[in-house]
């Protein structure tokens, strides 16, 4: 998913499509949730998914993410489903990272439940190398809110941009929050 | 480059005969130049991938797959061609040779067979691209074509586990492992592998069946055709190609090596391995079929049986559950201090809100792997259970 934006991204960036100043409070199209976007920092515009980033997503992004559950991922053949406790949807993002081709030497760090705008979820912290040899670091939350799986994650080139950015992706993370209807067939 | 690249495959792939004045590697071969830069860049890709975390490392695998293939070849080829094998973690069935003479095997396709001549019958393929210089065939045949040749159809292959490793690959191994050779070449790697192993004494029966395996194999998983294939003539046709053969050069009577006991000695535990690829992958069929099969070789190994419930768990289909909690029952009669079938069968009492028995499990699993990576999540579980 991240190599398929970040294609995309390119695409944008070569015609001339727009990075907006993204300053303050975001809504998503589907008027799912809301996050705050940090001063300084860019998002894409005109894409479902938010994306953004301050000093280029090549070196660090922060992307939220809303995919319906019961949906296969590109490289693992899984789904979220609806039931699914956190630890075992974790699993599912895991076994996706780990069956794609392009991630290399993947390591996991951490992985324990977390609770993101109140809600149960996940967090997992793990690197990887890209296939051009750059190490980079990862932070993944992932929560299941009825027919939703939420992900917000923080990627950065692990040499000094990871750091660089950490407590802004916390503010970020912090600032998210679920509008639409929800408790009823959340996972726990 | 990539254009230039793409040219390359496609002037390869509509090529018939080509480049005529390219002999098989014999006693008097010599790298001519552009064939040495060929070499180079495949020294290159071989290094990338070296260090990509990708190989599959089992020292007595290792040796045992280099020892076949260089049974394949005499030794006045083995002197030219410093040929390796080398076994790369995927379990999509993929195989493919640099010209250089370095074969890589995906662990899938290598789980997937039943016995050595089966091996054999892959290897002598892929050694024959490097024998008879099929890279440089396809690169000269690419350079005395004009621009201006509209492709009659880009036939690149988006296999299944074989894009990809594209990523990775410069554009000799994409060539090799991803998109293949033309037609032609292809077809004659495979009637030259099968008289390889013919001369080395294995049954060439086993080769179309191979094919038949992996045909299954496609058929089950609702695939297309993967790379080994892709640019190859379809599998039918070269089922039917060997079948020719067969009945013109060999004779029925004529008994043949397989050695299957030695060779599923020797990949045993590869295959576990794989299976539990395949499971990453949500490929259960697959999973499921290579956990049964290790298990036909090596019977009450509770980490296949542990395997055998974690697929069913993760599939979820009707009667999945109950099937889970007998694997996982039986991984733990089988050796009671294995921690994983505890905290698997756990899961499922605590979903289920048995918090008793679900209690009971997450504690047993705590106990046998006090560090294990998740215990956050188990002590969270057994606040809710108390």
């Amino acid at each position: 998913m991240k190599r398929l934006l970040l294609l995309f991204l390119l695409f944008h960036i070569s015609a001339c499509a727009p990075w907006i100043q993204g300053r303050g409070l975001y809504q998503s199209p589907t008027h799912t949730f809301t996050v705050n976007i940090p001063q300084d920092w860019m998002r894409l515009k005109a894409n479902k998914h938010l994306l953004m980033s301050r000093d280029g997503p090549f070196l660090q992004y922060i992307l939220v993410q809303q995919r319906p559950i019961n949906r296969p991922f590109k490289h693992t053949k899984k789904k979220i489903q609806r039931g699914m406790l956190p630890q075992e949807a974790a699993g599912v993002i895991l076994d996706e990272m780990s069956s794609d081709r392009a991630v290399f030497n993947l390591s996991v760090i951490g992985n324990s439940p977390a609770t993101v705008d109140g809600h149960e979820g996940f967090r997992i912290v793990f690197t990887y190398r890209s296939s051009e040899g750059l190490e980079f670091k990862t932070i993944y939350y992932g929560l299941i809110i009825g027919e939703t799986f939420y992900s917000i994650r923080y990627n950065a080139a692990e040499r000094h941009y990871f750091q660089k950015e950490l407590e802004t992706f916390q503010q970020v993370l912090a600032s998210f929050a679920i509008t639409e209807a929800k408790v009823a067939g959340e996972a726990g | 480059m990539r254009y230039l690249f793409f040219l390359l495959i496609l002037c390869s792939l509509t090529a018939g005969c080509c480049t005529a004045t390219v002999q098989p590697i014999g006693e008097t071969f010599r790298l001519e130049d552009d064939e040495e830069r060929l070499w180079q860049r495949s020294l290159e890709e071989e290094r990338i991938l070296d260090n990509s975390g990708l190989l599959y490392r089992d020292h007595d695998l290792e040796g045992y797959l280099n020892e076949v293939a260089r049974n394949l070849q005499p030794p006045e080829i083995l002197s030219r061609i410093p040929f390796k094998v080398l076994v790369i973690k995927n379990p999509y069935l993929n195989a493919f040779a640099f010209p250089n003479g370095v074969v890589y095997i995906h662990t899938g396709i290598l789980a997937r067979m039943d016995n050595e001549a089966q091996l054999a019958t892959l290897l002598a393929h892929e050694m024959t691209h490097c024998t008879h210089r099929h890279a440089l065939r396809a690169l000269r045949n690419l350079k005395s074509k004009a621009f201006g040749l509209a492709p009659a159809h880009q036939n690149q292959t988006e296999c299944e586990g074989g894009v990809d490793l594209s990523v990775l690959l410069g554009s000799t191994g994409y060539m090799a492992a991803v998109t293949g050779y033309s037609r032609y070449l292809e077809t004659e790697a495979d009637m030259v592998g099968l008289k390889l192993i013919l001369k080395a004494g294995y049954d060439p029966r086993e080769a179309p069946r191979l094919f038949e395996h992996l045909i299954g194999e496609l058929n089950e998983e609702g695939i297309r055709e993967p790379f080994f294939f892709g640019t190859h003539p379809k599998l039918r046709d070269r089922i039917e190609n060997y079948g020719n053969f067969l009945r013109t050069q060999y004779h029925a009577d004529n008994s043949g090596i397989k050695n299957a006991e030695i060779f599923l000695a020797k990949v045993h535990a590869l295959i576990l391995d794989n299976a539990f690829m395949d499971l990453k992958a949500g490929r259960f069929c697959a999973a499921e079929r290579g956990a049964k099969k290790y298990l036909a070789i090596k019977a009450n190994d509770p980490r296949a049986y542990y395997l055998l419930g974690e697929i069913s768990r993760q599939r979820g289909k009707e009667g999945d559950t109950r099937r889970a909690r007998v694997y996982y029952e039986r991984a733990i009669a089988i050796e009671p201090s294995y921690p994983d079938p505890y905290k698997a069968i756990g899961l499922i009492y605590y979903k289920e809100g048995e918090t008793t028995l679900a209690k009971t499990s997450f504690e047993s699993y705590l106990s046998l792997d006090p560090h294990t990576p998740d215990k956050a999540y188990i002590k969270k579980y057994l606040e809710r259970c108390n």
